[in-house]
């Protein structure tokens, strides 16, 4: 009992000096870029060089960057997330608002794209003679070569402006399908692999002597097997989620968590940046966890 | 006193906006709409400029938004001219040092209280004592004191005249001062405009419900209108073909295609960008501290190339800030444009004389991350010079142009409510100096601040273009040309006109006058 707290202890804490040490490095890094949010005030708006200084003054960016930095984790520890420096509004508003909206997409691709690759593998195998295996080098190699990018372009100009079907801004349904084709790509060929592999079993045999159809072979008996393959891509595949969003946000006005960092970093509004930086590390951090633990839960040999 | 009354400036401005507007296919005023009977209702989406701040009288950066829901004494119309706006007229003493303005009586804030000279007073006030960056700044540092001596009058006193006043304050925001944040920072600015703030998602969007108490009869015909502030000008394009967007910001390399669209009308602000080429003024580094070399690089520029790369054939090339038509446009001293043609034979001549060779002299350039600021590369290097070029993001740029350890910055600058917002940053404590290389020059300073301070147009014309000789002569930057910025706008959408500047509610039209086609 207590080396399974002590276990737990070590790894929270590993979690937690990994975020502070992401957002101590994420600080050092926004204040390398050159230019301050004062200076994009005074680029159209008629700021003299003596009222940035009083600006930067007033924002506390005069000071040094170690300074800076212990005020703000000060302010982290005791809950506050402080003002964005360049819409004066609270920085946990502006995060809690942009939050459902990358969730969303992040939910509605995961799940396109682990039903995909599931479907898809399972199916190759079953039917192996058929195009289905071809099927999964292809979408593994769309995976590979299609940036999202490009493939929301080539949707938006076949869906949205061609067939005229759905709307361009705020729409859901053509980010989920391509960035799930894409989480498809990366979970579906691996897992056909290990599907192949796991039909060649002696276990496999015995079903099959049994009797046992094929396609109730491979979903009582070959998938359960490799499902630590998709559990582990998942926690790959679910943090690259996290921040992976933001080509569709930007392209489809979606209001997400990728759009506020970009914006945040374009207008070098530091206190955002820099809980944006912190959301995402602990997000990885959690997700990480969170698939371990599950790992564990369904495979015995990883639980010793 | 000089009562508000059409002047040479603003009629000369008028025949240019005039021929800009017909050229767009519209009429001006909405004249080919003037026939249908406007319909009430709807939402209008309307992709512009972001919005920094909800409190306007802070506002340091884009105003493309606040017009809507907060109103000035005075407005910049359609063909550039000042007019009175909150205020029903205002006179300006003879010796142009006291401005009085007689308020519409009939003007409510959005919560009901009435626009008072009192509440008036209390914004200029505020703007005073408070508001020490920005715009309005520099008018306020001239003002004696404001007066209210009965509820429709405003008096402001200046200490000497200031011609740019009645323009400046086209963006002194009228606001309630029961506004929230009145104090400190305003967050929900209580207005007079057709519209109300509404809901304000930085960087995202704003929804501005209708004003139902507005003091024009009848106006506005929208519901609301939202807002998209994404500020993603490239994505607009294909947002307005969609249908997802009513009017929008587009970029210039859009236009064939949202031309070719039978459902888009394409308009432009009246103003213009104008585009240059800066020399380093603060510290120039040998050999561009010597005006012959600065006059030889001029010669290997070719606007006509160059603005149209920028701007196809929508783009002006000319050697001022202004452009023809404007009052402040010299037919002269354009026609005397030495640089109107590239000749590179003359530059090499000159770089010789002056003891330059280019091989082995290298240039830093710095620019934004802008397609046309290449093609400023390749015509520098045409003279054999080595071409260090530094392309950054907007703050990027700002932050190294403001460290003056550059030769040329090829650059671009929006439109503005007044001239002297032009001439103001060639000043030696002008704002935001870096684009036009941080000029210290304190003869060109007392000239351009004795255009301002005069009071007769003509007069003032004169000075300006005097400064502005000086400016040439000395090359501290090099016009190249003029372009407009774009507006697409769906068929559905009636009445509407892009103004002079940015704004999109002016005494003489923008959204108040906007309404859909179908009604929804």
């Amino acid at each position: 009992m207590t080396s399974r707290f002590l276990m737990i202890a070590a790894s929270a804490l590993r979690a937690l000096l990994l975020v502070l040490g992401i957002t101590v490095l994420i600080f050092v890094l926004v204040r390398v870029v050159p230019g301050d949010v004062v200076d994009l005030l005074g680029i159209e708006g008629g700021l003299t060089e003596e009222a940035k200084q009083q600006m930067r003054q007033e924002l506390g960016l005069d000071r040094s960057q170690a300074e800076q930095l212990l005020i703000w984790l000060g302010r982290v520890a005791q809950g506050e997330l402080g003002l964005s420096i360049r819409f004066q509004r609270p920085v946990a508003d502006l995060i809690v608002r942009a939050l459902p909206t990358t969730l969303t997409l992040a939910f509605w691709s995961f799940v396109i794209g682990l039903t995909l690759a599931i479907g898809v593998a399972v199916a190759a195998v079953i039917w192996p003679r058929s195009p289905l295996p071809a099927l999964v080098n292809a979408i593994n190699v769309w995976s590979i070569a299609m940036p999202t990018f490009c493939a929301g372009i080539l949707a938006i100009l076949v869906f949205v402006l061609w067939l005229d079907w759905m709307p361009l801004l705020g729409n859901m349904v053509l980010p989920c399908v391509i960035i799930g084709i894409d989480v498809a790509g990366q979970i579906v060929k691996p897992l056909h692999e290990d599907l192949k592999e796991t039909a060649t079993a002696q276990f496999v045999r015995t079903a099959h002597a049994k009797g046992l159809g094929r396609a109730a072979i491979v979903w009582r008996h070959i998938l359960p097997n490799s499902l630590s393959v998709v559990i582990a891509l998942s926690g790959l595949v679910l943090t690259g989620l996290v921040g992976g969003t933001i080509t569709m946000e930007v392209l489809f006005g979606l209001p997400g968590i990728g759009k506020l960092a970009l914006d945040s970093v374009l207008g070098r509004d530091y206190p955002t940046i820099q809980a944006v930086a912190v959301l995402l590390a602990a997000s990885v951090v959690a997700i990480n966890a969170v698939t371990g633990i599950v790992a564990r839960l369904l495979d015995p040999k990883l639980r010793t | 006193m000089l009562k508000s009354t059409l002047t040479r400036r603003s009629v000369f401005a008028g025949a240019t906006a005039l021929a800009l507007t017909l050229s767009a296919g519209q009429f001006p005023g909405g004249g080919l709409v003037a026939a249908e009977t406007p319909k009430h209702g709807g939402m209008l989406t309307f992709a512009t400029l972001g919005l920094d701040t909800a409190d306007p009288h802070r506002h340091t950066g884009s105003i493309g938004v606040q017009q809507v829901y907060a109103e000035a004494l005075t407005s910049i119309a359609n063909d550039g001219s000042v007019k009175p706006w909150l205020a029903e007229s205002f006179d300006v003493s003879e010796d142009g040092r006291t401005y009085t303005f007689t308020l519409r009586p009939d003007v409510v804030f959005h919560d009901g209280t009435p626009m008072t000279a009192d509440a008036v007073k209390a914004n200029f006030d505020r703007i005073k004592a408070n508001v020490t960056k920005g715009w309005l700044a520099s008018a306020m540092k001239q003002v004696d004191g404001f007066e209210a001596p009965d509820a429709t009058t405003f008096v402001v006193r200046m200490q000497k005249p200031y011609a740019a006043f009645l323009n400046l304050i086209s963006e002194a925001w009228i606001l309630s001062p029961a506004s929230p944040g009145w104090d400190d920072t305003i967050t929900t600015p209580i207005g007079t405009g057709p519209f109300k703030f509404g809901t304000w998602t930085p960087k995202v969007e704003l929804i501005a419900p209708k004003n139902e108490a507005y003091w024009q009869a009848d106006l506005p015909y929208l519901d609301a209108v939202h807002f998209d502030l994404r500020d993603a000008v490239d994505e607009n394009a294909l947002a307005l073909r969609a249908g997802d967007l009513h009017v929008a910001r587009v970029p210039g390399d859009a236009l064939p295609e949202l031309r070719a669209d039978d459902d888009i009308d394409v308009q432009f602000l009246k103003d213009t960008t104008w585009y240059f080429w800066s020399f380093n003024n603060r510290s120039p580094n040998p050999p561009f501290d010597n005006v012959k070399v600065r006059e030889a690089v001029a010669y290997a520029l070719d606007k006509t190339a160059y603005m149209n790369f920028i701007a196809g054939e929508d783009g002006i090339v000319t050697n001022q800030m202004a452009i023809p038509g404007n009052f402040y446009f010299d037919e002269a001293l354009d026609a005397a444009d030495v640089h109107v043609k590239p000749d590179l034979d003359k530059a090499r001549a000159m770089l010789a004389e002056a003891g330059v060779n280019p091989a082995e002299t290298t240039v830093k350039m710095v620019s934004w991350q802008e397609p046309y600021a290449e093609v400023a590369v390749q015509m520098v290097k045409k003279l054999g010079f080595n071409v260090e070029h530094t392309a950054l993001d907007d703050l990027g740029t700002q932050k190294l142009l403001s460290e003056y350890q550059w030769d040329i910055a090829p650059m671009a600058s929006g439109p503005r409510a007044d001239i002297f917002l032009r001439f103001v940053r060639f000043m030696s404590d002008g704002p935001n100096p870096v684009l036009w290389g941080g000029v210290q020059d304190p003869e060109l300073d007392a000239m351009i601040t004795d255009a301002v301070t005069t009071v007769d147009d003509d007069t003032r014309r004169a000075k300006y273009l005097d400064a502005w000789k000086r400016i040439m002569d000395r090359y501290y930057t090099k016009v190249v040309g003029h372009a407009s910025n774009a507006f697409g706008v769906r068929s559905d959408v009636k009445g509407f006109e892009t103004g002079f500047t940015w704004s999109p509610n002016r005494v003489d039209g923008g959204l108040a006058h906007t309404w859909l086609d179908s009604g929804k």
